[in-house]
């Protein structure tokens, strides 16, 4: 049996999928500080017998939280003499144009604790002055002294050779062997010296912490009486093992999220449809990426904490490409100095929470408006329902203002919402040259299959699809995967002066360190998959495009395909190409799986009942076009598979609502996925 | 909370019409510094784009830098007086300008380019976008001297031509640039990177037009501007009205020696934000003048700084401010004045206002920053590739403190913002320098309740023979101003110290220093003003400022009075200054 665990804000949930390929679901409470009990709670509650567990695949916040709570441990740095400020020069933004009282980001590492060594490398990796080894003797006293914790050290043009790096790291294990120690190089292999700091120094903050769960939760595991492979799921949309995760925890910053967009695609891949857009709304946020062909977008640009307000920390690690907005169930539509209704990016959060949640919400929120026009139905709600407190709170915060009525005000707050929600699906797609018709959206998280419809018809998506187990998706997610690890290794050269015996050295270097790697986590060489890319960019450019390298040893021949391919994808999202200019590479990037066993979907079985069987009421709902239409509303639960159901239609479940407009039909797949068609 | 301006269409349509028009400006933005060729676009995003209206009234603007704020209408203006003849425009036209006397706005260097948008025949909107290539020609490469005395050693100017036809392109006009520049395929990528954005304007409203109608398009427009001049009148009324001036000097020019003196007078209505700078120093021989529609930038981008620095800015937000100056002043210069370091004044534009009211707005302003771009620009040969290079770029340096904070420390100066400084890995990869040093400048300056925020000094070291350098460091000879019992901050420099040891200068301008291998351009910027008297600095913040080597011992002796162990840092005794403070 392979099960997943995802911790979330709120609930802790658990899947699992059992050798006939059934799947089951539970929930417990997340249980702050100690994380791991909340774990073992809801493999309690689920009933699974832990004998049965072979594979256990977890994913948590425990390192993001670390983060934005600032409780990490005390950290020293060390870097090339002349530049212990980087941390606090950084780069010098200030995204908050006209705020003159704008407060740069405050370093992790205060000054005192930021030392430097004499020691230099030029940019080709030629060591100009040697290490001072003496230095790092007298700077690793002085961290002891000062109580740190953890230990970062980042050199310039380390992702060039790591040398200094690594004897310096040796050095302070041989001095110190308690210590935690990241060097950059083993966090990222690309320039720009501030962004790989910050990454290495970042990891380190959270190392003891994350070693420290970790191992938590292994010998909770242990004790009862788990011997399954334990596996941790990264921000790349892949696992690592347990001891790897404890080495680099950085690369679970997204642990969680990411699951989800990769579960889209994996569903993507049963269903037939390779192209995908994904797209999840929770309580506070809605997330969306794009799948193209498959293929599950990384990039290094992440950053947390970073707003249009502030410029934030960069993490320089892989991590699945997301477009995340502050609108959510929980947002709260508001009027602006300017008067104009907006909607989030506050949120009531889970407390107090909507105003229908009973518990003190005084503010409309997105979730107040889907109940008025009749989206959401006040008996889905785990308590009663005030519908005249939430009208009320419509009609003093927002209607009175515009003189319209409180439907008319509602409708308006879920349009507003969704034209929010749009531009961010615009921005994966049609903004980067993308046709929206050549995909389907899987909509998830508590509101996905809400908003998603009328979301797909202004887009003009093919189809949404409303997975079976949307609400805990994100673990379904994790249960599908497979382990993964990247390698990103920056190289400049102009494309006509590649040397071929140096490039291929490279590739094979990186190859063999991911082989190297996975034995240490027990895969076997024929069961790791390579792909690989090179982000190239026109000479002068300074951002790059990832396009494919095949596998295999590159010559120019070869090269000349991806270079075409290169101009291909840059018309396509800059709507224009340089055939005649020089082009570059930038790095080279391999993604190396680890593939793994994983289940097959369990068709449903017929329950014998019609649709009319399914039916729970009728009742009006407000749509956009149509106005006030009296609309069937069908139980998910009763649902055969070959269901088909024309809208308008609502399909309800315990934790979610999906709305079917006029025009637009949904059926239930074999699996139990709801599909709905657009229709013309 | 205000009324919304009445109108036909419901309020929620224009809302998302609206929002649908900065979304625009936004992707048009981002495009351009992707596919830019010149660091000095997509790493300082010194460059602008937007959308206008027919009249050429700004509805939406992508801004790296604050210093553009508002250049795009002007250059659209000039646009509409220029062709104003029915016809005159056509779908598929794009016209070039860099013009700073004729709507161009700041410097040669800055190439603005302007599409007018048609939807179904009929003119309803104009996309512009305005940015600073590495290279548009003139005497000295990066086209921008501090000894320059007419335009015309500044580079090749555009005023207001076609360069595209009704979508022909004007292969004249492309062949004289690649002829005048020095890195022609940079300056023409960021053309090609510039024209692709305008287009992608073009087809987002025209996209729009077709989904909600033009009417509804043009109704959200007007419903925009009205939106943006609420928001303005609004934070207006809570300004304290009256009158509020301020005098300032300007070092010199690069060739006459200064000061130059500059002033404003300040005057805040109910309505009406009036900013006028009449009686400031005549326009001067140097490059450091700066025309009309940079300072009107310049004050508009103080003026969002105290109205609304957390709103999209459009027109309307504009409405109330006014703007006087004198024809052929420092402020206001007219052809030929050379403009290429126009910054070295209109950041005074800038800081005159902010310093007039200081003391009144306490909540928005701060002390005064390191108020200089502090350009430097090196060229000569990489050392390995044996290629020409060029470096061009602004430096970090210290803000004033303000009430409630320190000043924040190595950032850009105000008339940049979302610049990016370029990383030693990358400048070394690039050009034929070792950066020797790039770190924190702590001289002890800026002392306050909050203090200033600190400078850097960042090190070229030549790697071959035959580079030249030039720079222009405004704020070297006159104090950055602290306030409100804050002290002052320091100044900018930089000096040249020789392989043999020798140190030239420090200079605040120079243009074209000879450097030979392993000679250093050491490059230091200034600490900001502090706020508030040091006296009241809490004493564990003294102590954290000395263990983390922001200031020393003797300093915060001197003015914290706070006397402690520089080794141990414990806190031996306060001065009698300190005692009295804390005894109150």
């Amino acid at each position: 049996m392979r099960v997943a665990t995802d911790i979330g804000g709120t609930f802790t949930d658990l899947v699992y999928v059992d050798q006939q390929g059934k799947i089951g679901v539970a929930k417990s409470h997340t249980t702050p500080p100690n994380f791991e009990q909340g774990v073992l709670d809801v493999i309690s509650v689920s009933g699974i017998g832990t004998e049965q567990l072979e594979t256990f695949i977890h994913g948590t916040t425990v390192i993001i939280n670390a983060l934005t709570e600032r409780k990490g441990v005390k950290t020293g740095l060390i870097t090339t003499k002349g530049f212990r400020d980087v941390l606090e020069i950084a780069r010098g933004n200030r995204p908050d144009l006209f705020n003159i009282q704008y407060e740069k980001p405050a370093p992790f590492v205060p000054r005192y604790l930021r030392q430097e060594v004499e020691e230099r490398l030029n940019y080709k990796g030629e060591v100009i002055q040697p290490l001072h080894k003496e230095r790092i003797e007298e700077i690793v006293s002085y961290f002891k002294n000062e109580k740190v914790e953890a230990i970062a050290v980042s050199y310039l043009h380390s992702y060039s050779n790591p040398v200094h790096e690594m004897e310096t790291v040796k050095l302070i294990q041989e001095i110190w062997p308690e210590v935690a120690v990241t060097a950059s190089y083993e966090v990222t292999r690309e320039w720009r010296e501030y962004e790989r700091t910050s990454t290495t120094v970042l990891n380190s903050y959270v190392k003891p912490i994350a070693s420290s769960y970790v191992d938590r939760l292994e010998n909770k595991l242990k004790e009862i009486g788990n011997k399954s492979n334990k596996y941790i799921m990264q921000s790349n949309g892949g696992t690592t093992t347990f001891e790897q995760s404890k080495q680099t925890p950085i690369n679970m910053v997204e642990s969680g999220p990411v699951a989800g967009i990769y579960g889209s695609a994996i569903l993507g891949k049963i269903l037939g449809e390779e192209n995908i857009i994904a797209f999840d709304i929770g309580g506070t946020t809605a997330k969306c990426s794009l799948i193209d062909k498959g293929e599950v977008k990384v990039t290094t640009e992440y950053n947390i904490e970073r707003t249009d307000r502030t410029a934030g920390y960069p993490i320089k690690v892989p991590v699945v490409d997301i477009v995340e907005i502050g609108n959510g169930g929980g947002s709260i539509a508001w009027i602006d100095d300017g008067g104009s209704l907006r909607v989030g990016p506050q949120s009531a959060g889970a407390l107090p929470g909507p105003i229908a949640y009973g518990k003190g919400g005084t503010e409309p929120t997105t979730t107040d408006a889907n109940l008025v026009v009749g989206r959401l139905s006040p008996g889905n709600f785990d308590s009663n329902v005030d519908m005249e407190r939430v009208k009320g709170a419509i009609h003093e915060k927002i209607a009175s203002h515009f003189e319209t009525s409180v439907d008319e005000a509602a409708l308006g707050i879920i349009r507003i919402a969704n034209s929010n929600m749009l531009n961010a699906l615009k921005l994966i797609s049609v903004r980067k040259g993308y046709d929206p018709r050549d995909f389907a959206l899987v909509a998830f998280g508590g509101g996905g299959s809400m908003h998603a419809p009328a979301l797909a018809k202004e887009l003009g998506v093919s189809k949404v699809i409303v997975p079976v187990a949307a609400s805990v998706f994100s673990a379904w997610g994790m249960l599908m995967t497979d382990l993964r690890h990247d390698y990103i290794q920056t190289y400049i050269r102009r494309v006509e002066a590649i040397n071929y015996s140096e490039f291929n050295d490279i590739l094979t270097r990186q190859e063999k360190e991911a082989f190297a790697q996975y034995e240490t986590e027990g895969v076997k060489e024929e069961n790791v998959l390579f792909s690989r890319y090179v982000d190239l960019r026109y000479v002068g450019q300074e951002h790059t495009v990832k396009v494919p390298v095949p596998n295999g040893e590159m010559n120019h021949e070869s090269m000349q395909r991806v270079i075409q391919e290169f101009h291909q994808t840059h018309e396509r999202l800059y709507t224009f190409k340089l055939e005649e200019s020089p082009t570059e590479i930038v790095n080279l990037h391999l993604i190396a799986l680890g593939s793994v066993k994983k289940p097959e979907l369990a068709r449903i079985e017929s329950n014998g009942l019609s649709v009319e069987d399914a039916l729970k009421e009728v009742r009006p709902v407000l749509y956009e076009e149509n106005g006030w239409i009296n609309t069937k509303v069908y139980d998910r639960a009763k649902l055969n598979p070959e269901a088909k159901i024309a809208g308008p239609a609502i399909v309800e479940e315990p934790t979610a609502s999906t709305v079917v407009y006029p025009g637009q039909t949904v059926t239930v797949d074999v699996y139990g996925n709801l599909i709905i068609e657009m229709g013309v | 909370m205000v009324k919304t301006v009445a109108s036909k269409v419901d309020p929620f349509t224009l809302d998302i019409v609206k929002d649908s028009l900065v979304a625009i400006g936004e992707e048009m933005f981002y495009a351009l510094a992707r596919t830019s060729m010149s660091p000095i676009i997509y790493e300082v995003l010194d460059y602008a784009s937007g959308l206008t209206d027919p009249k050429g009234q700004l509805l939406t603007q992508g801004n790296g830098v604050t210093g553009f704020i508002g250049m795009l209408s002007f250059m659209v203006r000039e646009t509409l007086q220029r062709y104003n003849k029915t016809g005159d425009l056509k779908p598929g036209d794009i016209f070039l300008i860099n013009d700073p006397y004729g709507g161009g706005g700041s410097h040669l260097c800055d190439v603005g380019l302007v599409m007018p948008i048609f939807y179904k025949g009929e003119l309803v909107a104009f996309s512009a976008n305005k940015a600073h290539w590495t290279e548009v020609g003139g005497k000295d490469a990066g086209s921008m001297s501090t000894d320059s005395t007419e335009i015309y050693q500044e580079g090749l100017q555009f005023p207001c031509v076609k360069i595209y036809d009704e979508g022909k392109l004007n292969q004249a006009v492309v062949d004289i640039i690649g002829a005048n520049v020095r890195f022609p395929d940079l300056s023409l990528g960021d053309l090609w990177a510039q024209v692709a954005a305008l287009k992608t304007g073009e087809r987002r409203v025209q996209e729009l037009c077709e989904k909600y109608s033009r009417d509804i398009v043009v109704n959200s427009i007007h419903h925009l501007l009205d939106h943006g001049e609420q928001l303005a009148l609004k934070s207006l009324k809570e300004l304290p009205q009256g009158i509020y001036e301020a005098v300032d000097f300007i070092d010199d020019d690069g060739i006459q020696d200064g000061p130059f003196r500059v002033q404003v007078k300040v005057e805040i209505t109910e309505n009406e934000f009036i900013c006028d700078f009449r009686g400031s120093h005549p326009q001067v021989t140097g490059s450091i003048n700066t025309s009309l529609t940079g300072l009107v930038s310049a004050v508009r981008t103080v003026y969002l700084a105290i109205t609304n620095p957390s709103q999209d800015v459009n027109d309307g937000s504009f409405r109330p401010l006014k703007v006087l100056t004198d024809e052929g002043s420092i402020f206001n210069a007219v052809r030929p004045a050379p403009v290429s370091m126009y910054w070295e004044s209109m950041l005074f534009g800038t800081d005159l206002v902010w310093k007039a009211l200081a003391p009144v707005v306490p909540h928005r302003l701060s002390a005064g920053h390191f108020l200089s771009v502090c350009v430097a620009i090196l060229s000569g040969q990489h050392q390995d590739t044996n290629e020409r290079f060029l470096i061009v770029e602004p430096s970090v340096g210290g803000w004033g403190g303000a009430k409630g904070s320190d000043g924040a420390s190595a950032q850009f100066c105000i008339l940049d913002g979302e610049t990016f400084n370029i990383p030693v890995e990358v400048c070394e990869t690039r050009n034929g320098v070792l950066v020797d040093e790039y770190s924190l400048y702590t001289d002890g300056a800026g002392a306050g309740e909050f203090r200033g925020g600190h400078g850097v000094v960042r090190s070229y070291q030549a790697l071959t023979n035959n580079q030249v350098f030039t720079a222009s460091f405004g704020r070297h000879k006159y104090n950055v101003w602290g306030a409100e019992g804050g002290k002052d901050g320091s100044t900018n420099y930089f000096e040249i110290v020789k392989a043999s040891g020798e140190v030239d200068g420090p200079f605040g301008k120079y243009n074209q220093y000879p450097l030979n291998k392993h000679d250093v351009a050491r490059l230091v910027t200034a600490t900001g003003g502090g706020y508030g008297d040091p006296i009241n600095r809490p004493v564990e913040k003294v102590v954290d400022d000395v263990k983390n080597e922001y200031i020393t011992a003797e300093q915060a002796e001197r003015d914290y009075g706070v006397i402690l162990d520089p080794d141990t840092f414990e806190i031996k005794n306060y001065t009698p200054e300190r005692q009295a403070k804390e005894a109150r």
